[in-house]
């Protein structure tokens, strides 16, 4: 198998505090609108208590990316050496197919620019050796970078209910769910 | 998260109109020579004319019209590639059959227009089938589009067809009529029972008010006319192209892409 970073999300930890779309924004400063990271409440038929669970979710750089399938100019590459999926803005021209096709939201339109975007996965900070804007800034560790080549994926699940299963894409993201919290309830009181 | 995308909405019906026209021609020179040799330009300047306009409102739905040669540049793997080259070569050969035919026809011409305006029909159907939009990911937006060119097609091309060719159009166009009542009467009530965001495509369809009047404008009130009447007026093309409009409109808006849902059921 190829190189291929991917986001691991660990839902667990997550605690919903939106530092990382927050980091995302701050480092890329996104016309009023466009969203490269979404953090997104799970629903209460997935999660049924008080308390609230949540994915971090930006660009899943799959194996098979629709997006780059579907430009009709070119825009979008795969790197080889670690499987990122790039747009080059230059050559969109914002048509919106890839907008329309990408079956997770990935690519935004830009009101401003009248081109797609998304999330780069920080691909010049991770060739100067940094991690991406939103990995680093998690205060829980809840969303980090991993190579799937690698990674021990023991316990962790593939398609979370909640988020779309496309297998023909193979999304590169992995997730660990959210435990239930237990009750404790004292008898007879 | 959808809108009505007014140029494809345009675009798509347009070209599919004149797509439809050429193959009912095609379909009307296998029943002997054409009578009319004075209306033959004509159809085929319509033909042109809808394609062109269609294609003009295509343009406006790039962020950047400058880059449209630009579209042909991954014919490998995108369906908006194909569609591109085969709408351009279609438009091609309308024109090359606008030359060529001023009052006598060319059967050779016409049936390879149809066909490769039909290949082009399958391009976008292709292209808006994407894995995002679950309700359509599938062979119904070649279906839906085929209808069209069906129904407009042959209601457009009943004003063009000599009096002994009118029996034939006008059976393409009831039966389009019927055959597009039926698949847009079930194909929403199908869905119900489908994923969630299918469902909720399906709901989102037959909660729309342009659904119905499409519905009843574009289908319903043709073929009552046609049941009261036993003829096929010239001016119910009017009725079937405000219906495929308002139609394609409810197709780009009210399709739900999976993405809305991401944290839900699906």
């Amino acid at each position: 198998m190829a190189k291929q970073l991917a986001f691991f999300v660990d839902s667990d930890k997550c605690m919903g505090c939106f530092t990382c779309a927050m980091a995302c924004k701050n480092q890329y400063h996104q016309e009023k609108g466009v969203i490269w990271r979404r953090v997104y409440p799970l629903a209460e038929e997935i999660y049924p208590h008080r308390e609230r669970a949540f994915y971090s979710l930006a660009c899943n750089h799959c194996e098979n990316p629709t997006c780059l399938n579907v430009c009709p100019v070119k825009a979008y590459y795969k790197r080889d050496q670690d499987g990122i999926v790039v747009h080059e803005q230059e050559k969109c021209i914002g048509c919106g197919n890839c907008i329309r096709s990408c079956p997770y939201g990935a690519p935004q339109y830009n009101p401003v620019l009248k081109k797609a975007e998304k999330c780069s996965f920080c691909w010049q900070r991770i060739d100067a050796g940094l991690s991406p804007a939103c990995v680093q800034s998690c205060p829980v560790d809840a969303i980090q970078m991993v190579d799937l080549d690698q990674f021990d994926a023991t316990g962790l699940v593939h398609y979370a209910p909640g988020f779309p299963k496309f297998p023909a894409l193979n999304p590169s993201v992995r997730f660990r769910l959210p435990k239930l919290p237990v009750v404790v309830r004292r008898e007879g009181i | 998260m959808n809108s009505y995308e007014t140029p494809l909405v345009l675009f798509t019906v347009f070209s599919q109109l004149s797509v439809g026209m050429v193959a009912v021609n095609a379909v009307r020179s296998f029943v002997g020579p054409e009578s009319q040799p004075q209306k033959i330009r004509s159809e085929w300047l319509v033909v042109g004319a809808a394609l062109l306009a269609g294609m003009i409102a295509s343009v406006f739905h790039l962020g950047h019209p400058a880059g449209m040669a630009r579209t042909l540049a991954h014919l490998g793997s995108a369906w908006l590639s194909r569609e591109a080259l085969s709408t351009g070569v279609f438009l091609g050969l309308v024109v090359v059959g606008i030359v060529l035919m001023r009052d006598k026809t060319n059967r050779g011409l016409i049936v390879l227009t149809a066909l490769v305006g039909l290949l082009a029909l399958f391009c976008m159907g292709m292209t808006y089938s994407p894995p995002s939009f679950p309700a359509i990911n599938n062979v119904l937006p070649f279906v839906f589009f085929i209808v069209t060119a069906a129904l407009l097609g042959s209601s457009v091309g009943l004003s063009f067809a000599p009096a002994s060719k009118k029996p034939l159009v006008s059976s393409i166009f009831t039966i389009s009529l019927i055959v597009g009542l039926v698949v847009y009467l079930i194909v929403p009530c199908i869905w119900l029972s489908g994923g969630e965001v299918m469902r909720q495509t399906g709901q989102s369809w037959i909660a729309s008010p342009l659904y119905w009047a499409r519905i009843i404008v574009g289908l319903a009130l043709p073929l009552a006319v046609i049941w009261t009447t036993k003829k096929s007026p010239g001016w119910l093309w009017v009725l079937v192209l405000a219906g495929e409009l308002m139609g394609r409109a409810v197709f780009f808006a009210s399709t739900v892409h999976t993405a809305t849902n991401i944290g839900g059921i699906y």
